[in-house]
């Protein structure tokens, strides 16, 4: 096994970005994809298996994907490997984090998750930015590093694992909230005040999902929210927008031109919540907004609520 | 008045051991523990120098490791006034005063002194004719005492059967558990209810035909001057409580790290102490689990494939002798509960006669069951000793702890690996209770109280005695539903029901009713004219807390806002 290879599941634009990232740092990258195609700067595979040649692998595939793609990658996995995921998704009813999916279909217990404010075209380009890697086991944390940091890509750590992922995938939803208030014309203070109660929001949920409250402040979280406000260019927003301005649920994904996983989280939240009694008015009005609702109508609502304390 | 303790105490302070006039020479077929006694100063003194390096791996962290020893046992034996006292705490007043004068050298003489100490206080003995003596006679005496009838029929040559081998019912894959200890060291993580556990559960693997285990037993429970006798010279290593120093906690743990290098198989609570509120264990206190993990890394480092294997086992008892004082403690407010009982049930011997009495009759009052075992990583392991993958596959459990293709070691990634172990024991601990007929109707009672009390919160509904009544045949009936729901999930691995919950639904009440009137000093619940009375919520909710788990699985269809008030208790403590 070679130290220097790393493997990447996934060959959409995050897999493609952090194979430019792992090239940039001298590293060889073997790419698994589902269908066969030409990656620039890496040995493209179909063959699941072939990945286990590499003790890091980094998944960049959608969250449906993933109970599939691990049960067939466990299978010739071991004890030495290492597996990052950088999704933004929570599976299944009880919004099962990716690490512990990864942990359940596969032997591998050396998991972790990468997020922060990233994006494809900056990793690719070489723009400077950020992320941060959360994991129990330092040597996975310092396997990441040594694969895709760089001076033009700062990696902090943490070992709030849960909280990164649960951090990212609430980020993903507010993201797209901010789409939908992008459509519809709301900024500034409207805007600012329904982002900030959304993080009470996250902040609610977190501890029931096993996260740690303060990671929601860190790159993963606050981060990445002000990197949405600050003009990145995200799938989520795009596809909000799209649906804000009359696009039908179709059209809108096909303009954001990415999986989101934030669509499918906002109906599973707002269950969980419902069982754990939590209340989410700001993932709930997402939802109705997704379904169909206007923008403006549950922003009206939403303003309609007592306030209550901070 | 003489302390009635004290005989104890000088017990636990100058073990008491058999003379022997020459050394026992063991046999090649002989557990490993037969070894013990020829290889302790090599043992004790393997934990002394690596104890004694780890803290001296900087002048900071040594002058650290010092100062804390001195406070803390300053302190200690200062509250202590005892000969331990009188011996050793001018030594760490001593030490308190010189030691910012003190050079590295004398830093480190003085650490090992500490250490030392604490070593050779921690260490156990095994003596092979006590091991004979308990697995034989003592059995036959408690026959005698506790039901003098069946005494000859004990005594006879060649029975093996006593008035307690009927009480202690022994469940899971022994064959397998006899297959890897020949092959790996066994390291049995059992669920807390009681200090008779460790009794128990040695009597067991002797049952099983496993060997006998090492285990760390609390100083309190050397009070009881019998059973002191025997945990001092089957294997048991002491574990003082009331030493706050990190120096120790150190000690105590490299000693449980080298005895499972070293092949060792070996017992502890992951909970710690003994389950107060009957729970069972969700928050787990993993520090000689870790030491067990760090002790496979150390051996794959070193080239030896002895592989370590957690057995998480339940032990299941229908009446635990420390009930009441166990719940009383519990419902303390969290501060004041005390952490060491020295005055409980367990060291009174009326107390213990009385329980077995309660017991002697009953088939299966107690069910030990051990899990299927699993590796450091939370992986059941095959028959063969490979770790189980979730697609079936096996795999060599020393890939863990490789890096670049070598075993390295890594305290940081033993300790995430340790965390990840906790959740598998806890999920295990679920999945393999074993629930008896006193947790569901006791369950069964309580549920209604909760029903009938909305809004109030645990300490208000404690005080409802006798006001919640069910017509027996209504009892009886919502008894065997929960009971058909708990087959289905058993089915699914998601429990285990003891033999007695397999009668009928009013057999399963009348053995309850039985078992829970005349040995506590309060009656859980009566019977009177048709009618069951919960008398008392406090022992009912103590015994009905080993069902909060499966609450929701059992509820009525109108009863879920009970049954999730019940599952909170779980989660709130």
């Amino acid at each position: 096994m070679s130290k220097e290879t790393i493997a990447i599941l996934g060959s959409g634009s995050f897999g493609r970005a952090l194979a430019a990232c792992a090239n940039r740092n001298g590293r060889e990258v073997l790419l698994w994809s589902r269908k066969p195609k030409e990656v620039e700067g890496a040995t493209v595979t179909t063959e699941l298996s072939d990945c286990s040649q590499a003790e890091l692998i980094l998944a960049a595939v959608p969250s449906g994907y993933v109970g599939e793609i691990f049960s067939q990658l466990g299978k010739s996995l071991d004890g030495r490997h290492m597996l990052v995921h950088v999704s933004r998704g929570l599976v299944s009813d009880e919004l099962t984090p990716i690490s512990r999916v990864a942990r359940e279909l596969t032997p591998v217990r050396k998991t972790g998750a990468l997020a922060g404010p990233l994006d494809a075209d900056a990793l690719r380009e070489g723009t400077p930015c950020g992320a941060v890697i959360g994991s129990r086991f330092p040597e996975v944390c310092a396997a990441t590093r040594d694969a895709i940091e760089s001076d033009v890509l700062r990696v902090y750590d943490t070992t709030d694992v849960v909280g990164v992922e649960v951090a990212s995938a609430m980020v993903g939803l507010f993201a797209l909230a901010y789409g939908f208030a992008k459509g519809v014309g709301v900024e500034g203070a409207a805007l600012s005040m329904f982002l900030t109660r959304a993080m009470a929001e996250a902040e609610r949920v977190a501890p029931h999902l096993g996260a740690d409250t303060k990671t929601l402040y860190g790159l993963a979280g606050m981060g990445d929210l002000f990197a949405v406000l600050g003009g990145d260019e995200r799938p989520e927003v795009l596809l909000g927008e799209a649906l804000a301005k009359g696009s039908s649920l179709k059209d809108a994904a096909r303009a954001a031109a990415a999986h989101i996983e934030g669509l499918s989280i906002a109906r599973r939240l707002v269950n969980f919540a419902q069982r754990r009694r939590l209340e989410v008015p700001i993932t709930s009005s997402i939802l109705s907004v997704i379904d169909g609702l206007s923008p403006s109508i549950a922003l009206s609502r939403l303003m309609a609520r007592p306030a209550g304390s901070e | 008045m003489k302390n009635p303790f004290s005989f104890g105490r000088r017990l636990y302070e100058t073990p008491f051991r058999l003379p022997r006039l020459r050394p026992y020479v063991p046999k090649a077929d002989d557990p490993a523990i037969y070894w013990f006694n020829g290889e302790r100063d090599s043992i004790v003194g393997d934990v002394i120098s690596r104890v004694t390096a780890n803290a001296a791996r900087s002048e900071s962290a040594l002058e650290l490791a010092l100062n804390d020893a001195a406070f803390n046992e300053i302190r200690r034996l200062s509250s202590q006034r005892d000969t331990e006292a009188e011996t050793q705490l001018p030594i760490f007043k001593s030490l308190a005063k010189r030691l910012s004068k003190m050079s590295d050298t004398e830093k480190q003489t003085a650490a090992r002194k500490v250490v030392s100490k604490y070593a050779r206080d921690i260490a156990g003995n095994f003596d092979p004719r006590v091991y004979q003596i308990s697995e034989h006679a003592v059995p036959r005496m408690l026959t005698g005492l506790l039901r003098p009838s069946a005494l000859p029929v004990a005594l006879s040559p060649g029975a093996d059967q006593s008035a307690l081998s009927d009480l202690l019912q022994v469940d899971g894959n022994i064959e397998h558990l006899r297959k890897l200890e020949k092959t790996g060291t066994l390291v049995f993580v059992p669920t807390h209810s009681s200090n008779l556990d460790s009794i128990v559960l040695g009597r067991a693997l002797q049952l099983s035909g496993l060997s006998p285990v090492v285990y760390g037993a609390g100083k309190n429970l050397f009070t009881n001057p019998i059973i002191s006798f025997f945990m001092h010279n089957l294997g048991a290593y002491r574990v003082d409580r009331r030493i706050r120093a990190r120096l120790y906690k150190d000690t105590l743990k490299m000693y449980s790290q080298v005895m499972i290098e070293r092949g060792y198989h070996s017992l502890f609570f992951p909970g710690g102490t003994r389950s107060r509120s009957n729970l069972t264990e969700t928050r787990l206190k993993l520090g000689l689990a870790g030491s067990a993990v760090n002790a496979f890394s150390r051996n794959r480092v070193r080239g030896v494939d002895r592989n370590v294997y957690f057995v998480p086992t339940t032990i299941n008892y229908e009446i635990v002798l420390e009930g009441e004082t166990l719940v009383e403690d519990w419902l303390k407010s969290e501060g004041k509960a005390r952490y060491i009982i020295t005055d409980d049930e367990f060291s009174r011997f009326d107390r213990w006669i009385a329980f077995f009495r309660k017991i002697v009759e009953l088939r299966s009052a107690c069910v030990i069951r051990f899990g299927t075992p699993l590796d450091p990583f939370g992986n059941p392991v095959s028959e063969d000793g490979l770790s189980i993958t979730p697609s079936g596959g096996t795999i060599d459990p020393g890939t863990y702890v490789w890096r670049r293709g070598e075993a390295v070691e890594d305290r940081k990634r033993d300790a995430a690996f340790t965390s990840d172990l906790g959740d598998a024991l806890v999920n295990a601990y679920r999945n393999e209770t074993v629930l008896m007929p006193t947790s569901l109707v006791c369950h069964v009672l309580f549920r209604k109280l909760v029903q009938e009390s909305p809004g109030l919160d645990l300490f208000a509904r404690l005080r409802v005695r006798g006001e919640t009544e069910f017509d027996r045949s209504e009892l009886v009936r919502q008894v065997g539903q929960a009971r058909d729901r708990l087959l289905e999930l058993e089915t699914s691995g998601g429990v285990k029901l003891s033999d007695p919950l397999r009668d009928s639904p009013d057999a399963i009440v009348d053995r309850a009713l039985k078992i829970l009137a005349g040995y506590h000093d309060r009656t859980a619940a009566t019977q009177r004219a048709g009618k069951v009375i919960a008398e008392d919520p406090t022992l009912l909710l103590y015994y009905q807390n080993r069902m909060v788990p499966y609450a929701l699985d059992v509820a009525e269809p109108g009863g879920e806002a009970a049954a999730q008030e019940i599952e909170a208790i779980g989660r709130a403590t």
